[in-house]
């Protein structure tokens, strides 16, 4: 290694930044990565310390080892459950920003879809799920109404605000050059709510695999909250855990995704953030 | 050369019945075509109202305002605002932000990108143009912001506290270009100050506005040499309508 260095040109190569940044990512991090080591450790050696039976709490490595066994099951659920929580996440996003949007510049239903949407964010929208069992059957068209249900408000809601909320200035400004709605609505209204938007889709993102996950315990034959519910009712928490970790994995894919669509789209919002 | 301004018996009156506040009038006024009228009072005087009035932006209760003998009823596309809180949006460049005016206009930036160059280079944006708003500070956001309104080259300027959240020395040095622009291009001015001394340094008619129910108290010509530099403002002249504005305001008990 020295012999190779010493023979390169001596400026701070791509490795050398790369190994910079590791330093200092391990360094702000360790902490956190100790933690998180520790409390698995923890786990792990006081159920053989207090001698707690493995029907009750399993050790770690016994939710890997025996998951790791049931990966193809565990992988197929995963992909239904996945399915249910993204067509109706997408769904939610599909009807709440257009509802929002219409609300938002349409004052008569500010007067009355408006304030019925609000009373209805009060009511438990997970407490329907067994109706919708009862009306729609075991199949995937029940689980992604619940999931639309529970995503559909923190959209909606989100977005009224964002698209209602423009400035005096801007809005002034806009109207004294003579700009029409649509183009205004291109040019300023629709880029200044963005951020506000996604306020509301990221929630909805932490929603989507809660409501997927209840309705399956209502009522299914296949999925991650099916299978932690059967694995449980067989005394086998060890497989109840494996199927948690796969729908903690969804749940982090879900709001990765949409962190990195802010991203994409709204990166100025980002850096502004970061000042 | 700019547009006559003519208000004739123009009110503002917000709400109605016993709780309804007068907010100003009636106010008559003419600004005459290139000229630079300062609009001076307190705070909650309804200057800023009286602007947006102006700009048709906002009706009145009662009265009219004429352009050229032309009564506005809706917003007029032919005239450059500015605002205390500045009109750029954080996802564009300070070059996209002067575009925008433009944009909203219907017309092609890319005709105007000499234009654009001009006017952030004499406003000493050159160099900064893809820089973000929040990369700024709030002196060269105000320029900015002021590159954004003169862009469509409009001949009639209505300036809401441009600078009032500044600090002095930004406020001194932006006041010096904003002259330069005036005297340059002679556009009809509206500027709304609650700065005595800015009021005089940079108009050729201060309008002394009393508080609410807003009036205009006393119409002063300010008969000072141009430039109004550092050296006028040192002058006894300078020195005497700053006390007989202030005063006006004292008689007001504003003061």
């Amino acid at each position: 290694m020295t012999m190779v260095s010493s023979s390169m040109p001596p400026e701070p190569g791509m490795a050398a930044r790369a190994a910079a940044w590791l330093a200092m990512a391990l360094r702000a991090s360790w902490p956190f990565a100790a933690f998180f080591i520790g409390f698995f450790l923890v786990w792990e050696y006081s159920v053989a310390i207090f001698k707690i039976p493995g029907y009750i709490l399993p050790t770690p490595s016994q939710i890997v080892s025996n998951g790791w066994a049931d990966i193809p099951r565990l992988l197929d659920y995963t992909l239904i459950t996945g399915a249910e929580s993204l067509i109706g996440y997408l769904l939610a996003i599909c009807i709440g920003v257009p509802v929002g949007l219409a609300i938002a510049f349409w004052k008569p239903l500010q007067r009355t879809v408006y304030p019925f949407l609000v009373s209805l964010e009060m009511v438990p929208k997970i407490a329907f799920a067994p109706l919708f069992i009862a009306w729609l059957g075991f199949g995937l068209l029940p689980k992604v109404i619940i999931v639309v249900l529970v995503c559909f408000f923190p959209v909606a809601l989100n977005a009224i605000h964002a698209f209602g909320s423009l400035s005096d200035e801007l809005t002034r400004f806009c109207r004294s050059t003579g700009a029409g709605p649509l183009r205004t609505f291109w040019k300023v209204r629709l880029p200044a709510a963005l951020p506000q938007c996604f306020v509301g889709f990221k929630y909805a993102a932490l929603n989507a695999t809660v409501g997927a996950t209840i309705a399956e315990f209502m009522g299914s034959d296949q999925g991650l909250g099916f299978y932690i519910q059967i694995a449980t009712g067989n005394m086998r928490p060890d497989l109840a855990f494996a199927g948690i970790f796969f729908l903690t994995l969804l749940g982090l894919a879900l709001f990765g995704a949409v962190s990195l669509a802010e991203k994409l789209l709204i990166p100025w919002h980002i850096t502004l953030r970061r000042h | 050369m700019g547009a006559t301004i003519d208000i004739r018996s123009l009110t503002k009156t917000f709400g109605a019945g016993p709780g309804a506040v007068h907010a100003f009038g009636p106010i008559d006024l003419t600004i005459e075509s290139g000229s630079f009228v300062s609009l001076l009072g307190p705070s909650g005087c309804g200057k800023s109202t009286l602007m947006l009035m102006i700009a048709g932006l906002l009706d009145a209760t009662r009265g009219d305002v004429f352009f050229d003998d032309a009564k506005v009823d809706g917003p007029r596309t032919d005239i450059g605002i500015m605002f205390q809180d500045n009109t750029l949006v954080p996802w564009r460049t300070v070059e996209g932000n002067v575009a925008l005016q433009l944009e909203l206009r219907g017309l092609d930036p890319r005709d105007y990108a000499d234009r654009i160059r001009d006017l952030l280079r004499s406003v000493k944006l050159d160099g900064f143009q893809h820089r973000h708003p929040y990369e700024l500070s709030g002196g060269m956001q105000q320029r900015a912001a002021f590159c954004q309104a003169l862009v469509h080259e409009p001949d009639t300027l209505l300036f809401d506290e441009p600078l009032g959240k500044l600090d002095a020395m930004t406020r001194e040095s932006i006041r010096t270009d904003l002259q330069a622009l005036w005297m340059q291009k002679r556009p009809t001015v509206v500027f709304v100050t609650h700065s005595i001394e800015e009021a005089v340094q940079l108009s050729s008619t201060v309008c002394v506005v009393t508080p609410r129910p807003g009036r205009i108290e006393r119409r002063i010509d300010i008969d000072l040499p141009w430039p109004r530099d550092l050296e006028v403002k040192a002058s006894a002249r300078f020195t005497q309508y700053v006390r007989e504005i202030q005063g006006i305001f004292h008689d007001y008990g504003v003061l």
